[in-house]
């Protein structure tokens, strides 16, 4: 019984872990190219649920539509923190980025708290369930999880088979190397950092399907904590080793839950949130490039 | 002998502005509130600015160190209530849980984050008081999600005049005996060896290695000394003043947003910054709270934006900058 428990929370995990993976990939693509660590990352995510939120009650626009609209929304979100900010910032201290970041997740909280309220909100999207045998998922679930495996996917190509793609790689390399060979470097910043802000408003469309009444313009907090540690799972720079990471962590966060539940006297979720947390600690500690980069 | 006194002007308007509030506080009906909503904000101000100005790292689980703190105390006064001739002494004990916590928290943050640079340092410290917050909730440890309520211990051992005095008006003193201590601190880092060992790592770590400085050990220096401060404050203004304590309160990270606040508009790595900032801060919180209570952030987060974009330097950076060469400049450090 307790071991059928398991491999269904596990499947859970992995269903889950894949959109973990993929709320991670902006945070990496803007580290990687940037060299920013983008503090306010939840902040984006929850706009992102917001967006769906309001698109499912106000007109009924179903969540997968609101896809390229939390997109492009992204974007020009991303655009002009970059040019209000990021970009004078590029040679100053880490601190101005750092705190800059933070600030932005601050003012975006407060902006939805103004518009929406602090209350937690839902919907009530229904769209059948799929039953895999040990566990039973519901469709919305499996379409995030496709969902962000295509995304995945699709930037995977991007990166290899397009010119900007190449361009945001040899960025990534060597800026001065690439200023040299014509790379329009300040152009690949303001699009990297539009396009992971993108990516990581989508993400929030995503994570939606998986809190039907956990949407809060504070419940990104937590977010920007398992982001951090998918992406020092993954290497930090490197959005693919981000989305696998993502994956690992879906697995050990509903696996630990169940073993933790097995404990009398432990609240198991609270622990979840601990380990997340512990396992950030120890993966600085051991190797702070990331298990899964080859560096 | 002029020379050296020289060395501690700057803290001539530091203590003028803690002299001044206490006794605007306690002379002025209704004021005490606000004074020591504004002491708070200080010493909180200056502690961090210890780690943050100094160094020029940011802690992100800052609060927990005030949280930790703010456990001491409570720990100390249930777990020793039924010793009845401790009398006052129950509150030294406090503090001296509180300092022995927050030290050791800071040991073992420090012995994982402080061997890293600048942003993956950020990463380590930004689920510390989410982190322990969970612990604690998870594992039951002190209560768990209950927290510890204290009121009646105090009362029974202290007697209840001796402790509404505590909670009402001695709390708040020692919060500004607090801040004064860090004042000087701060001051005696500035003009000691630490100080220019610091300066240096904020400028060009690389380079401050290269030169021989240990930077590691300066590091911890400031981050333990900093936390420390933060416990006592939180033993101070948390534990004593509401006489209860819960994990979900006492490591909330506005405290941490607040602190960053306040040393950068006020000019981070500066001895007066911190209390400017601390002041400009509690005033304009207390006023828009009253009229537009719930947005304080809504305001102060642009105000971060554009300090950081357009003035760095903070207020402090700007008065040093208009009154360079001339007699004030001693004073404004």
């Amino acid at each position: 019984m307790e071991v059928e428990q398991l491999t269904g929370n596990l499947l859970q995990g992995l269903v889950l872990g894949a959109v973990y993976g993929m709320a991670t990939m902006g945070l990496s693509l803007i580290f990687g190219v940037l060299r920013i660590v983008n503090v306010g990352h939840g902040a984006f995510i929850m706009v992102g649920a917001f967006i769906t939120l309001w698109l499912f009650n106000a007109f009924g626009i179903n969540p997968l539509l609101a896809i390229p609209f939390a997109f492009m929304f992204g974007m020009g979100l991303g655009l002009i923190f970059y040019y209000a900010a990021i970009r004078k910032l590029r040679n100053a201290p880490e601190l101005a980025t750092l705190l800059v970041t933070f600030s932005f997740g601050i003012l975006l909280e407060e902006v939805v708290k103004f518009i929406f309220g602090s209350e937690f909100r839902g919907y009530n999207w229904i769209v059948g369930k799929v039953n895999l045998g040990v566990t039973v998922l519901p469709m919305s679930k499996m379409y995030a999880c496709f969902g962000s495996a295509l995304v995945a996917l699709l930037l995977y190509l991007w990166f290899n088979k397009t010119r900007a793609g190449v361009a945001m790689r040899s960025v990534v390399q060597d800026s001065e190397g690439a200023r040299v060979c014509g790379v329009n470097v300040g152009g690949v910043y303001a699009f990297s950092f539009a396009l992971g802000i993108g990516l990581t408003v989508v993400s929030g469309v995503m994570l939606t399907m998986f809190i039907p009444v956990g949407i809060n313009p504070y419940m990104g907090g937590g977010y920007t904590l398992k982001a951090f540690v998918i992406a020092v799972l993954g290497g930090l720079s490197s959005p693919y080793g981000a989305f696998f990471g993502g994956l690992i962590f879906g697995l050990i966060e509903n696996g630990s839950y169940t073993l933790f539940a097995l404990i009398p006297g432990v609240e198991p979720f609270a622990m979840t949130r601990f380990l997340s947390f512990a396992m950030l600690l120890i993966i600085l500690l051991i190797k702070p490039t990331g298990l899964l980069s080859t560096k | 002998m002029k020379k050296k006194l020289i060395k501690f002007y700057p803290l001539i308007p530091v203590f003028t502005v803690y002299i001044l509030l206490f006794f605007i506080g306690k002379n002025v009906p209704g004021m005490w509130q606000l004074v020591a909503m504004l002491l708070f904000y200080c010493a909180l101000g200056q502690a961090f600015n210890i780690f943050l100005g100094m160094t020029g790292y940011v802690d992100f689980g800052y609060v927990a160190f005030m949280g930790v703190g703010t456990y001491g105390m409570a720990l100390a006064i249930t777990r020793l209530a039924s010793i009845e001739e401790l009398g006052i002494g129950i509150i030294v004990a406090g503090f001296a849980l509180a300092l022995l916590m927050s030290t050791l928290l800071s040991l073992a943050v420090g012995a994982v984050a402080l061997r890293l640079r600048g942003a993956y340092f950020a990463i380590a410290t930004i689920g510390v008081n989410e982190g322990l917050r969970f612990l604690i909730e998870g594992a039951r440890i002190w209560n768990g999600s209950e927290g510890l309520i204290f009121v009646s211990d105090i009362n029974n051992i202290l007697g209840r005049d001796t402790a509404d005095a505590l909670m009402t008006f001695w709390a708040d003193v020692m919060v500004l005996v607090i801040a004064a201590l860090a004042a000087v601190v701060t001051l005696y880092y500035m003009r000691s060896k630490i100080g220019y060992a610091l300066t240096a790592l904020r400028e060009d770590e690389d380079a401050a290695k290269v030169m021989g400085i240990n930077v590691t050990k300066y590091k911890i220096i400031a981050f333990i000394t900093s936390s420390c401060f933060a416990g006592l404050i939180g033993a101070a203004s948390w534990a004593l003043k509401t006489p209860y304590v819960f994990p979900p309160e006492v490591f909330e990270i506005q405290y941490t947003i607040e602190a960053i606040i306040i040393v950068l508009l006020g000019g981070a790595g500066t001895l007066l910054g911190p209390v400017a900032g601390g002041l400009i801060y509690g005033i304009s919180k207390y006023y828009l709270a009253v009229y537009v209570p719930g947005f304080q952030l809504l305001i102060f987060a642009p105000i971060i934006i554009v300090i950081i974009t357009l003035f760095p330097e903070g207020i402090l950076g700007m008065l040093k900058n208009r009154f360079q060469n001339t007699g004030l400049a001693h004073f404004i450090i």
